[in-house]
Parts: C-alpha cells; sequence; structure tokens
C-alpha cells in the first residue's frame, strides 16, 4: 500500500495534474479569501471554503479520472494484480494518493484564518472544522470518482461521468425542493427505479423471467404501498434524495453546525464507494 | 512447483481454455506453444492470478491462488505479453517500485535486489533512462528484470521475444537460458523453433486444449521414426492391399482413392526405416505395377500445424488422412485422450 501510495503521489506531480490542482486551488482560495475576508473584514473563513466546493466539481474529477482508468488502458493493472498486494490495499493507496494530492494546496488554507487571528477575533473552532468538513467532503467526491474510474478505461469519460454525478449531487437541494408535494411522484420514481433495477438484473442474468419477476414483485410491493401508506413512499423518497446530496452535510458544518452524523456520512461514503472500487476490479477478473 | 488441474475458462459462449491440466516441476525451461489465441496469455493470466478461472484450481508451491492469492503471488515473477510499465518513471524508479511492490521491506535490500536485477536482465548503464523513451527490446529487458524482483522461485514470461529483432531475440533467448538455471521459467510462444532451441519441456495448445506434452527431442523423435507413405498402384483394391499388407513395419493403410483400376493409398512406416523398396518390390511381385510412390517424414513443425490448425478449416477427406494420427501417439500417455478427442474435432 505504501510503495502504491508513493509511486502515485510521485506521478501526480511528474505530470502536469498535481501541479494544475495546487495551482487552480490555491487560485480560487487566494482569490475568495482575499475578496472575503481581508477586503470585507469579515472574519468568516468558512464561508470562503463554501464557495470553493463549486470549484470542487471541476477539479476532484481531474484528480480521481487517471486512477484506475490509465492503470487499465496501459495494462499496468496487470503489474499491481499479479503481485502480492490484496485489492483494498491496492485500492487503499491510491485514494490515500488522491486524496493527499487534494490536501497538500489546503495547507494554504491552514494558515489563512491565523492571518486573520492576526488582525482580530475569529472563531478557529470554525475555521477548522470547515477545513476538515471540506476535506472530508473532498475525499468523498474522490472516493465516487475513483469508484467510476475503475469502470472505465478512458479517462475523459472518467471525468465527465465524474463531474455529472457530482453536479446532480451538487444540486440535489434544488431538486429535492421540487418533490415535496405529491405522492404519485415519488410511486413513479420507485417504479423508474424498480423497471431499472429489473433490467439490469435480467441483463446480468441472462434470464428474462428473472428480470420479469423482480420487476412484478417490486411493483406489486410498490402499489400495496402506495396505497396504504402513501406518506411512507414521500418520505423514503425524500431520505434517498437527501442521502445522495453530498454536500449538504458541509453546508450544515459551514453554518457552524459541527455534527458527528456528517463525519459520519461522509466516511460512509468514502468506505462504501472505495468497496465499490474494490468490487469493480474484483468483477473484471471474472469477465 | 506449479500443478493445474481441470483449468478452464470461459467468456459467455467462447471457451477460451478448455480443462487443461498439467503440472510444471521445479527447475528447467518450460514452453507453451500455440498459435495465436489458442489460450496461452488467458491460462498464463489465470496462473498469476490476474483473471480467475471459471472452473478448476492452480496451485503454485502448494498455495491455491484462488484461496491464498498473496502467497502464491509472491512465487511467481510474472512478464505479460505487453511489459506493464509506467511511461513517466525511469528504469530505477520502476524497479524500486515493484520491488516495494513485491515486499522487499528495507531500502537498502531493495537497491541491493534492483541492482542485481538490473545486471542480470543486461541493464547496466540504463538505470536512469526514462522507460517512455526506450526500445522494444529494453523495455523487455525491464520487464524480466521486474519479474525477477521479490525473488521468485518462477518466472513467467508471456511471448518474451514478441516484435523483436533478430539480434534482440538471440539476446532474450540467452537470458532466459541462462534465467533456467537457476529459476523455473516458463515462456510462451506462437515461434516453433523459438521453443525447440530454448525450452526443456513442451506443451503444445490448441484452441484452449492441451494436445500434447513433452521433451523437444521426444516430440521430434516420436514424430519423425513415423514416416507416412503414399503410392498408387495398378490393380484390384483386394490385391494392392494385400500386397501392401504383407510388408513389415507398415501399418495404418487407408485407401485414398479407387478409379480405373487404380489405387492410392497411404500408409505408416513405423519401423523408422524407409519402407518404400520394400513396398515397391512387393507389389511388384503381387503384379500390381506402382504408378507413384512417396514418403514424407513429419517434422514438429507439421505436427504442430497438425495440431493446432481450426477444426474449421479443417482438410478435406481428412477422415482418410492417417497422417492424423503421428500427434495424438506423440502426446506423452497421459495426454492421448485429449489429443484423440481433439483429432475428432478436425
Amino acid at each position: 500500500m505504501k510503495a502504491i501510495f508513493k509511486r502515485e503521489v510521485k506521478s501526480y506531480f511528474t505530470g502536469m495534474i498535481g501541479w494544475v490542482v495546487a495551482a487552480v486551488s490555491l487560485f480560487f482560495l487566494g482569490l475568495y479569501y482575499t475578496n472575503r475576508n481581508l477586503l470585507y473584514a469579515s472574519s468568516d473563513f468558512a464561508s470562503v471554503l463554501y464557495t470553493m466546493t463549486m470549484i470542487l466539481l471541476f477539479l476532484l474529477p481531474a484528480i480521481s479520472m487517471r486512477s484506475f482508468a490509465e492503470e487499465r488502458k496501459n495494462r499496468t493493472d496487470q503489474l499491481l494484480l499479479t503481485s502480492p498486494v490484496s485489492i483494498p490495499a491496492i485500492v487503499g493507496g491510491k485514494f490515500l494518493a488522491e486524496v493527499a494530492v487534494f490536501a497538500l494546496p489546503l495547507a494554504a488554507a491552514v494558515l489563512m484564518p491565523l492571518i486573520l487571528k492576526a488582525f482580530g477575533t475569529v472563531s478557529l473552532v470554525a475555521a477548522y472544522s470547515a477545513v476538515l468538513g471540506y476535506l472530508l467532503l473532498g475525499s468523498a467526491c474522490l472516493a465516487v470518482g475513483t469508484w467510476i474510474s475503475a469502470l472505465t478505461e478512458n479517462q475523459i469519460l472518467a471525468y465527465l461521468a465524474t463531474f455529472g454525478a457530482l453536479l446532480v449531487a451538487y444540486i440535489m437541494d434544488g431538486i429535492q425542493t421540487m418533490f415535496t408535494t405529491g405522492n404519485l411522484l415519488a410511486f413513479i420514481a420507485f417504479m423508474v427505479v424498480v423497471l431499472i433495477a429489473s433490467i439490469l438484473v435480467g441483463v446480468i442474468c441472462k434470464r428474462l423471467t428473472a428480470g420479469v419477476t423482480v420487476f412484478c414483485v417490486g411493483a406489486v410491493v410498490l402499489f400495496i404501498l402506495f396505497r396504504l401508506r402513501p406518506a411512507w413512499l414521500l418520505t423514503a423518497f425524500n431520505a434517498v434524495l437527501s442521502a445522495l446530496a453530498l454536500f449538504d452535510p458541509f453546508q450544515d458544518i459551514v453554518g457552524g453546525m459541527f455534527s458527528i452524523p456528517a463525519i459520519v456520512y461522509y466516511l460512509s461514503v468514502i468506505g462504501l464507494f472505495l468497496f465499490l472500487t474494490g468490487q469493480a476490479l474484483e468483477r473484471r477478473r471474472w469477465n | 512447483m506449479i500443478e493445474v488441474e481441470h483449468l478452464t475458462k470461459r467468456y459467455g459462449s467462447h471457451t477460451a481454455v478448455d480443462d487443461i491440466s498439467f503440472t510444471v516441476e521445479d527447475g528447467g525451461i518450460y514452453g507453451l506453444l500455440g498459435p495465436n489465441g489458442a489460450g496461452k496469455s488467458t491460462t498464463m493470466n489465470i496462473i498469476t492470478g490476474y483473471i480467475s478461472a471459471t472452473d478448476g484450481t492452480v496451485k503454485i508451491d502448494g498455495h491455491d491462488i484462488a484461496d491464498e492469492p498473496a502467497a502464491a503471488k509472491a512465487c511467481i515473477g510474472y512478464l505479460p505479453e505487453l511489459p506493464p510499465l509506467y511511461q513517466e518513471m525511469t528504469v530505477q524508479e520502476y524497479l524500486l517500485f515493484v520491488a516495494e511492490l513485491k515486499g522487499t521491506r528495507k531500502k537498502a535490500d531493495r537497491a541491493a535486489a534492483v541492482e542485481h536485477a538490473a545486471a542480470r536482465a543486461g541493464l547496466q548503464g540504463m538505470e536512469q533512462r526514462l522507460i517512455r523513451n526506450l526500445s522494444k527490446g529494453y523495455r523487455q529487458r525491464v520487464g524480466i528484470a521486474a519479474a525477477l524482483l521479490g525473488t521468485p522461485k518462477i518466472i513467467i514470461l508471456d511471448e518474451p521475444t514478441v516484435g523483436l529483432d533478430p539480434a534482440q531475440m538471440i539476446e532474450i533467448r540467452s537470458l532466459i537460458r541462462d534465467l533456467g538455471k537457476t529459476h523455473t521459467v516458463i515462456l510462451s510462444s506462437h515461434i516453433l523453433s523459438e521453443v525447440q532451441t530454448v525450452c526443456d519441456r513442451v506443451l503444445i495448445i490448441a484452441h484452449g486444449r492441451l494436445v500434447a506434452q513433452g521433451t523437444p527431442e521426444e516430440l521430434a523423435a516420436q514424430l519423425t521414426a513415423k514416416g507416412t507413405i503414399t503410392a498408387t498402384a495398378q490393380g484390384s483394391r483386394e490385391a494392392v492391399v494385400a500386397a501392401a499388407g504383407k510388408v513389415p513395419g507398415l501399418t495404418d493403410l487407408r485407401v485414398t482413392d479407387e478409379k480405373g483400376g487404380e489405387v492410392s493409398f497411404t500408409a505408416v512406416s513405423t519401423a523408422g526405416t524407409d519402407l518404400r523398396g520394400a513396398l515397391s518390390l512387393a507389389l511388384a511381385q503381387a503384379g500390381c505395377p506402382v504408378l507413384s510412390l512417396s514418403a514424407e517424414t513429419m517434422s514438429l513443425e507439421d505436427v504442430f500445424l497438425q495440431l493446432t490448425e481450426t477444426p474449421e478449416s479443417g482438410k478435406p477427406e481428412s477422415d482418410a488422412a492417417p497422417a492424423e494420427n503421428p500427434p495424438a501417439e506423440a502426446a506423452a500417455e497421459e495426454n492421448e485422450k485429449e489429443a484423440d478427442s481433439d483429432e475428432s474435432n478436425l
């Protein structure tokens, strides 16, 4: 794991990506910091990081896109997978390297509140919990990107798909407000999910009956729920949508609510997607 | 030691490797011979744990590759068909990385191991070069050096000489022979002469099946001793067959054509001598003038071609061609069944 981590970090900075990520992060960080904190003399450093989340949408896919897609394209995954290193160690090493590349420019963000502190009262707790939240948010996004990168050998595709996924997560708040009323809408949305799931099951099992069975069972359960407990569907639907809103917990942290659930949420997302990455690699060995 | 049992790999409906079993003892150079697409790379990728088998087991030194992958992989150094090199690294950086990946903990140990492997693979003076800028031959050497790291007992090389110029090919071959003195080496190739000159034992794979195995000498000796005689003589079928049947050492007589009082037939001479004279004399004594007579001995090349030709492009009248038989007999005894079943597919 250590060998992979070291090689990856070095590779990011031998190529362009590490430097570009550092430059873009520092530029926007400096820009917003100067604008908010220095020119307007605000002591709220967390809001600087909040504005930065927009930049993450473009920046993070660039870090994660190459992780597994490039290895697969160049067939160097053959070296990793035939070496006495476990798949979790490979995934872990690569992911930590991505986090390191993302976190390195944040060293500047660690200094910024201290500079403010020299000129007035600044809540360092709020500032640093925002930095931590920002780091966790970025890591969660990187985990999603790593998983997408493991699904393809085309880096551009990995970038676009990750960008798309993060964008959906970013605007999930807005999407959610569209669904506050209307049990029927939730019912239809769940039906679409069941339909997609049953098509996937049918394709994977190569059996029409399996897909049809899954769809029938799912549809009947949904219909019964819809007739008897329509409110459940809407609640469940909204719960799913909020779980997909990756950027929301960070918003809470910025708002001054540093919460354990937010940390647990990000750690769970990281764990889930790294697990899925391992599964994607494992599955590739079987096909 | 590698024990491969009933190895099968299916991709959907396509069977890439079909029930292959063999054992590789410690020491020596083993050659996996077969045309492109025969299943050589797939077999090697399964042995090294890169892909998993649909069925069957692979044990490396007693470690099952599916159950104890780390222990099994530690015994193997693998050079895939395309050396897995990171273009942006220098040779030394890359080899140090591989050494660490293979579990060499101490920095000094890694440096020593890399120096040794690089020297062994003939990379002196290239350590600081970027891999991106190396020629194909040197990339192959870097791949071999990487395979040597981590002190594996077994070195597996997938088509190590493909794409090299003749001089590089000779160099790599002598390097492989050199490695064979200290390691068990398995290499794959679709070039017969390469396997013949480099390997101690040969496994011939075609259409995902193991069709023959043995030392090159064994295979060649068994085959050249059996010459096929093709002849045409005048006379009735019965008379010709009776006369030819009396020649000692001539077996597997098959009539291939019969028209206008001329009988064409093929036979196999098992005695290891030229039986054309005896056959001609026997036919003449029976009153059947010989119109044509030719003998051909099978080279390893012929056997290889016959064993590995695609079933779809099977020769016409292949059921009547006795030349189909030698490969089956040439195969080591335990493989006779496989060879036979392969023949029925032709």
